[in-house]
């Protein structure tokens, strides 16, 4: 493997369970530099349970998680120095203003900013109107570009991204996707996980359907419409002539609707 | 390229940083839970000639301490914890001690200034003077005091995970812990409840409280009262982590 690409996730035989119940069986994919890799699946996949157990919420029943070359089980603190975080519903304290949020998770991330240092971020990405507005008074849009400058603060080598786009406008969605390809062209591994088919096809180098805690393919979105377009149930569920990424998502994941 | 994890330091000063902004910004609700030890001090005036200035020290402190430590600190971590304001930090390099203990530690500094606020009210209103080394040993054994009251809202946060229900828990417990307490260590409620409150977490705190502000006449009932403010600091403690959950 090059330098260029090498693997900065590395998820091997991972398995989550509630109880009885098998959230995650025996998982296994790996997201190289420079890649953006899409978590894609219905509801109750074991989408949440395989970012959970990457971002070190959870203890996995088996498998290993690797980042940036340390097990996230073993050398906690060391995976995590190496990853960014946008959770899928961010909270932070809500007392505190955006830029003492900001200036938190420099301290936590132990990139110590200064005020000045702290309105560059702001300015970055266009808040800077904003420093001492609490999180909650802001837009969804405001809110998530707060949330990337804050999993990004630290320059990780990997940046986990839980549905970033739900609930955006178009004209936020394609500036998070520009903020997502910028990651990319910086030679970071991005992994994200979304139920819009578009965003995967606009953004993903590669894709991921897991479903019923298992993957059940992976592959470029491209090599996937190729390799599935002939499938009857893919067919069955195509409504345009022309199949598409959501055609082969539910043409493998089937029709009924999740809870 | 090599690993930096932030050092404990750093991150220690950004989340205590955090938390006394927090505080800050809540210093309505902190006034309200200072508000009462103070009322108390004050309404008490007229006890401090039958029953001492220690006393009513002792009152007005453990009053505050169950204050912070059941309306305060126990109803912060419920609703973090239920914002998901936890599971931000945690997928950080950060320990989960550091999280915890910065939290604990601006408790304790609320405490700390609860307890010197009640020095000076005592001192200013009900013309309450003890020694240097009574308001010293006093104020540690405030401290003290604060723990058990802290691991027991660690208790409740632990066992229970909506944050309406620890919201409604602690009221209760507080209001019990008030009324029982102060009633029962009158001896109001019976001799068999008198015993039973001396004995509770109310008691003990206040008794150990009461006979650190004067340091001379401490005794083997004060040695007890510090060894079971101890104990039940450890037991709701142990018991608060092992079942705490962080999401």
């Amino acid at each position: 493997m090059s330098n260029q690409q090498r693997a900065i996730l590395e998820v091997d035989q991972l398995s989550v369970s509630y109880g009885s119940f098998q959230a995650v069986q025996r998982v296994s994919f790996t997201v190289e530099s420079g890649e953006i890799f899409g978590l894609l699946g219905p509801n109750g996949a074991g989408k949440t349970s395989t970012l959970s157990a990457i971002e070190g919420l959870l203890r996995p029943q088996g498998g290993q998680i690797n980042v940036a070359g340390f097990s996230i089980l073993d050398q906690p603190l060391y995976a995590k120095a190496n990853m960014g975080v946008q959770l899928q519903s961010t909270s932070f304290q809500a007392e505190l203003n955006v830029a003492e949020i900001i200036r938190l998770f420099s301290g936590i991330y132990g990139r110590e900013l200064s005020p000045a240092e702290v309105e560059e971020k702001l300015v970055e990405i266009n808040l800077q109107d904003s420093a001492t507005k609490r999180f909650g008074q802001l837009s969804g849009g405001q809110q998530q570009r707060v949330s990337l400058v804050i999993s990004t603060i630290h320059d990780p080598q990997l940046v986990l991204l839980d549905e970033p786009t739900t609930g955006l406008d178009p004209q936020s969605r394609r500036q998070l996707w520009d903020r997502i390809e910028a990651i990319k062209a910086k030679g970071h591994a991005v992994l994200l996980t979304t139920h819009s088919m578009e965003e995967a096809e606009a953004v993903c180098d590669r894709i991921a359907i897991i479903d019923h805690g298992r993957v059940i393919a992976i592959d470029t979105p491209e090599a996937l419409i190729a390799a599935h377009r002939n499938d009857p149930d893919v067919i069955a569920v195509c409504r345009k002539g022309k199949i598409t990424l959501e055609d082969v998502f539910i043409g493998l994941t089937g029709r009924a609707v999740r809870s | 390229m090599q690993t930096k994890i932030p050092q404990t330091a750093a991150v220690m000063s950004a989340l205590l940083r955090a938390d006394f902004t927090t505080l800050w910004r809540n210093r309505r609700s902190l006034r309200l839970v200072l508000l009462v030890p103070v009322v108390i001090v004050i309404s008490w005036k007229g006890m401090v000639k039958m029953m001492g200035g220690p006393y009513v020290i002792a009152g007005g402190i453990t009053i505050g301490l169950i204050s912070i430590g059941l309306l305060g600190y126990t109803n912060s971590i419920a609703r973090d914890r239920d914002k998901g304001v936890f599971q931000r930090l945690r997928v950080g390099p950060v320990a989960a001690w550091t999280i915890m203990c910065s939290r604990i530690m601006v408790q304790i500094a609320t405490i700390m200034a609860m307890t010197i606020a009640i020095f000076a009210v005592g001192n200013l209103v009900d013309k309450i003077v003890l020694s240097p080394l009574g308001y010293l040993t006093g104020f540690f054994a405030a401290v003290l005091g604060g723990a058990l009251y802290l691991s027991l809202g660690q208790l409740i946060v632990g066992l229970i995970k909506n944050p309406e229900t620890v919201n409604s828990t602690t009221r209760l417990v507080y209001f019990i812990f008030i009324m029982v307490g102060m009633l029962g260590n009158f001896g109001v409620l019976g001799d068999v409840v008198k015993e039973m409150v001396q004995w509770s977490p109310y008691g003990v705190v206040n008794r150990m409280i009461g006979t650190a502000l004067q340091p001379e006449t401490w005794n083997l009932q004060a040695t007890y009262a510090l060894l079971a403010t101890l104990g039940y600091t450890a037991i709701f403690g142990i018991l608060g982590i092992r079942f705490f959950k962080w999401n």
